[in-house]
């Protein structure tokens, strides 16, 4: 037997007069009545048509001549060099960029946006060149004043701890067990463990051994480092003399259990003998120069 | 000699998108329920059937068109609930001054008409709009659904069954 879809022939008003009176009889009738003439009212919602057009003809335009270029074999030729030299340029700028100040040295430099470095004595910064405007984000081994240019969020990482900033200045260090930030403009904030600290203008936080140790105001406007001093406050004896090394860019020896007090003052970085001989009036110990490179820190009862 | 016709000229494109644009994005509504979807979907299938012009005589740009549009939606998957609206200003069927209470059971009818129309099996539902709110002859529908006649209609009969059954659920 054929299927004979009576329903639908009556939705058509294809049915023939009989079959639609013995259809009127279905107790359903009147159900299905309603629904073809309800059905009959409903709409989508309006759109907008020629907003639509317009932009199918934008799009076909565009295609268009792509299109015609690719059937030109001079086109393809310089097509394929463009996408040599694209894919050259993409993998060059893909490349970390690392840039590092040796001991003894400063430096300083621009990342991509214009924000501007300088990297402490023996320091490194690593970071991708690709799409920096929309990653500002770099890895600091070290001590580094920055001074951001406006934009996206900039962070600066460390194994201590993480800073993120919207473009400012302030400094960060991060050496050993000791995390200090401090910012000189605008605001930034402070990532250790779990602690999440917002720094604004003039504020410091330090970090020892897990634990918050500073949080204070400051009058700097930069960095002591940038002017020739290094500037310690509650600092250990043995963070100071491997400062110093580093900004000298030689060794000192000397007994690290000669003195646990904690250390705050200005030391110079252009005069070792004046830097060696706060340190030792303040901890009582005798400097004595061995070469150059070399010097020792000895008890004074001990000569 | 004498160039095939085709909708190549802008005029003839113009032309043919505001008798066909309406209706395909319709059916792609009725489809996913994504207005969204529905309308990037109709731009697609307009795009590549102006860049083949040259390739699609004029008699096949339809079912050419609902193809490019169907093979597009072959990867969406989510089903969205479908978005109708009853005219407003059709009042023909109610003029004649009704009783507040058949007025109120009319429009729970009309609420109950759009839920149960969402519950049905989608091929059954699209062929059910395509006919009821665009107006369309079964055998157009048969073209653009590249189905048989008799297919159109069983769909038809089996929506308006099943449409039947929901309703009477609801109650």
């Amino acid at each position: 037997m054929e299927d004979k879809y009576i329903l639908a022939e009556w939705m058509n008003n294809d049915l023939p007069k009989e079959e639609l009176d013995q259809l009127k009889l279905d107790p359903d009738y009147s159900i299905y009545n309603s629904i073809r003439e309800h059905a009959a009212e409903l709409n989508t919602r309006d759109f907008d048509e020629d907003s639509l057009l317009n932009k199918i003809k934008l799009r076909k335009n565009d295609t268009g001549k792509v299109i015609q270029m690719a059937q030109n074999w001079f086109f393809r030729v310089v097509a394929l060099i463009l996408i040599s030299l694209g894919v050259f340029m993409v993998y060059q700028e893909n490349t970390n960029v690392v840039e590092f100040a040796k001991k003894g040295a400063k430096s300083t430099f621009l990342l991509p946006d214009q924000s501007e470095i300088t990297l402490n004595s023996d320091s490194e910064l690593k970071y991708k060149n690709r799409n920096w405007d929309n990653n500002r984000t770099l890895h600091l081994t070290g001590e580094a004043y920055f001074k951001v240019a406006k934009g996206k969020t900039f962070e600066v990482n460390t194994t201590l701890g993480k800073v993120t900033v919207l473009g400012t200045q302030f400094n960060v260090k991060a050496r050993n067990k000791r995390f200090d930030v401090v910012c000189f403009e605008g605001r930034v904030q402070v990532n250790h463990n779990d602690t999440t600290i917002i720094l604004t203008q003039g504020e410091k936080v330090s970090f020892e051994n897990n634990d918050l140790i500073i949080q204070k105001k400051t009058n700097a406007t930069i960095p002591s480092w940038l002017e020739n001093e290094l500037a310690f406050e509650q600092e250990q004896l043995k963070n100071i003399i491997e400062e110093i090394e580093r900004q000298y860019n030689i060794s000192i020896g000397y007994d690290p259990k000669s003195a646990n007090q904690l250390f705050t003052g200005k030391i110079p970085t252009n005069n070792i003998s004046v830097a060696l001989e706060i340190i030792a009036t303040t901890y009582q110990l005798q400097p004595i120069k061995i070469s150059d490179l070399q010097y020792e820190l000895i008890k004074m009862n001990e000569i | 000699m004498k160039e095939k016709k085709n909708i190549c000229e802008e005029v003839n494109f113009t032309a043919f998108f505001r008798l066909h644009a309406q209706a395909l994005r319709n059916y792609l509504i009725y489809k996913f329920g994504n207005e969204e979807l529905a309308e990037d979907i109709t731009q697609e299938a307009f795009v590549k059937l102006w860049q083949n012009c040259k390739d699609v005589p004029v008699e096949k740009a339809k079912s050419y068109l609902y193809t490019v549009a169907n093979n597009a939606s072959l990867n969406v998957l989510s089903h969205q609930k479908v978005v109708l609206e009853y005219s407003k200003n059709n009042t023909k069927l109610d003029v004649h001054n009704e009783s507040p209470e058949h007025l109120l059971e009319q429009e729970e009818f009309k609420q109950k008409l759009i839920k149960a129309i969402n519950n049905i099996n989608e091929t059954q539902r699209v062929a059910f709009l395509m006919h009821r709110i665009d107006g369309k002859k079964y055998a157009e529908i048969a073209e653009e659904l590249n189905i048989s006649i008799k297919a159109v209609e069983k769909r038809i009969h089996l929506a308006l069954i099943e449409i039947k059954k929901e309703i009477k659920n609801f109650k």
